[in-house]
């Protein structure tokens, strides 16, 4: 099929579910060919034949993302299988990003999981996808971060604390690679997820208090309020913008 | 007497002993935490709090300004070793999650002052320092994150951010991210220009600030 993105080849990490399957249903609409980068096959498979379905390649990749060899192998795969790599998008996180902790006496575990699935994974996905993404200006790394990690929680902490790390990480990313014709930036979505379903599960109050403090009056939809903006991000019309975190949350924080 | 009791990080050299004169200059007690290897282990912030209490007493304030030379080095992401991420990245935080812990506990029941220093280039990012910039906004958003935690504990937590030039940084490395000359004129100096900042904010007419970043880079990088 024809779309922005036709002849483009993208690679999405967590596409199996959530916001990371919205983007990726969003690039193969807009025409990009998509590895779906997932943890397990059984979650994977079904999104890459969702992106089938919509005429492109798509394939699934088992990757666990805080191992850097899983993470050169499925840039390799992506390269060997769909002839390069176009557009990074970098949206696995840890299952337990929605677990409320106290920073004052939080376990060493759980930052070491926020940190491997957050920067580790992000300097691993930069690292490798780099010589594909130079010199072409079609490049694009974007990175998934949060409203959290611009105004702090009291709630999840240490997510708060690893995804305002990639912003900076996008922004020196952005410098580095300017020269390079390669684009960083980060989005930071509100969305329904996984995650963020078993915190509304667990907290019947939560849904209630996100939305009254959302003007738009509800939660995104990962595919068509994030997943569009990631296809925004990827084409040829955003090639001037670097280095910027994108809020995609209903305008509760309206702050940068 | 009257001073504040203070606890600073990284008091033994650079940045943090300037830091740590300038505060005695202006009446306060100071001890030193030590530097970001020992911090990195939660025994071992404990042992620090532990020894500095020892030697000054209760703190009023604790200042995390210990910075590890690694960091200041320049470097692409593309050649990165996971060995310099381990270091730049992964101790730095630890270091700051367990001193902020430990600073809590030390604080438990009588609240208090926290003080990160968070150079100004974890707002702009910078080319060849992106590890850096990294741990530096990832503990700024720590201590965002203390502050709403710990606002019913008594304990304010707050960001300085100089210039990354004063914490040891090569002007040189930082390129273009310097485009916009310091509206002051330079850098400024620890002692005479940071210290003051870190005294107001670690005394009572600061009490209603909290989880604020204040810019102390001579009106370089003016964001927010």
């Amino acid at each position: 099929m024809s779309g922005p993105l036709s002849g483009r080849v993208a690679l999405v990490t967590g596409a199996g579910q959530g916001v990371g399957r919205g983007i990726a249903l969003a690039l193969a609409s807009a025409g990009a060919a998509v590895v779906v980068a997932a943890r397990r096959a059984e979650t994977g498979e079904p999104v890459a034949a969702e992106i089938r379905d919509r005429g492109v390649d798509g394939v699934c990749v088992e990757t666990d993302v805080s191992r850097r060899d899983d993470v050169e192998r499925a840039v390799a795969a992506t390269v060997a299988q769909l002839g390069g790599l176009d557009i990074v998008v970098h949206n696995a996180f840890s299952g337990r990003a929605s677990t409320p902790h106290r920073l004052a006496d939080v376990d060493e575990d759980l930052w070491t999981e926020f940190s491997q699935t957050a920067m580790w994974a992000s300097l691993h996905c930069a690292r490798a996808a780099l010589p594909h993404l130079a010199g072409t200006a079609r490049g694009r790394l974007i990175l998934l971060t949060s409203p959290a990690g611009i105004e702090g929680s009291a709630a999840v902490p240490l997510y708060a604390a690893v995804k305002g790390a990639q912003r900076a990480l996008a922004k020196s990313l952005a410098r580095e690679w300017g020269p390079l014709a390669v684009t960083v930036n980060c989005l930071a979505p509100l969305a329904v997820s996984p995650a963020l379903d078993r915190a509304l599960v667990e907290n019947p109050n939560l849904r209630p208090a996100l939305e009254a403090r959302t003007p738009l009056g509800r939660l995104g939809d990962p595919e068509h309020d994030i997943g569009s903006i990631a296809a925004f991000l990827a084409g040829d019309g955003a090639g001037y913008i670097t280095g910027q975190t994108i809020v995609c949350n209903g305008g509760s924080f309206t702050g940068l | 007497m009257g001073g504040p009791v203070v606890f600073v990080s990284g008091a033994d050299a650079g940045f943090g002993r300037a830091l740590a004169a300038g505060m005695e200059e202006r009446g306060a007690r100071m001890a030193d935490l030590g530097g970001v290897e020992a911090l990195s282990r939660r025994e071992g912030a404990l042992a620090a709090f532990d020894a500095a209490a020892g030697a000054a007493g209760p703190a009023d304030a604790v200042v995390h300004a210990a910075v590890d030379p690694a960091a200041l080095e320049a470097g692409a992401v593309a050649d990165l070793d996971d060995g310099r991420v381990e270091i730049v990245w992964e101790r730095a935080m630890r270091a700051t999650l367990f001193l902020m812990q430990a600073a809590h506990r030390h604080l438990a029941g009588r609240g208090g002052r926290i003080v990160l220093v968070t150079p100004t280039i974890a707002l702009s990012g910078a080319a060849g320092l992106a590890l850096y910039a990294s741990a530096v906004e990832g503990q700024r958003l720590l201590a965002k994150s203390a502050a709403r935690q710990w606002g019913s504990d008594g304990i304010t937590v707050n960001c300085i951010a100089p210039s990354a030039a004063l914490l040891g940084v090569d002007p040189a490395a930082l390129g273009a991210v310097t485009l916009s000359p310091p509206a002051l004129g330079s850098s400024g100096d620890v002692r005479a220009d940071i210290a003051p900042v870190v005294d107001f904010l670690v005394g009572p007419a600061a009490h209603w600030v909290t989880g604020a970043t204040i810019s102390l880079d001579g009106g370089a990088w003016l964001t927010p």
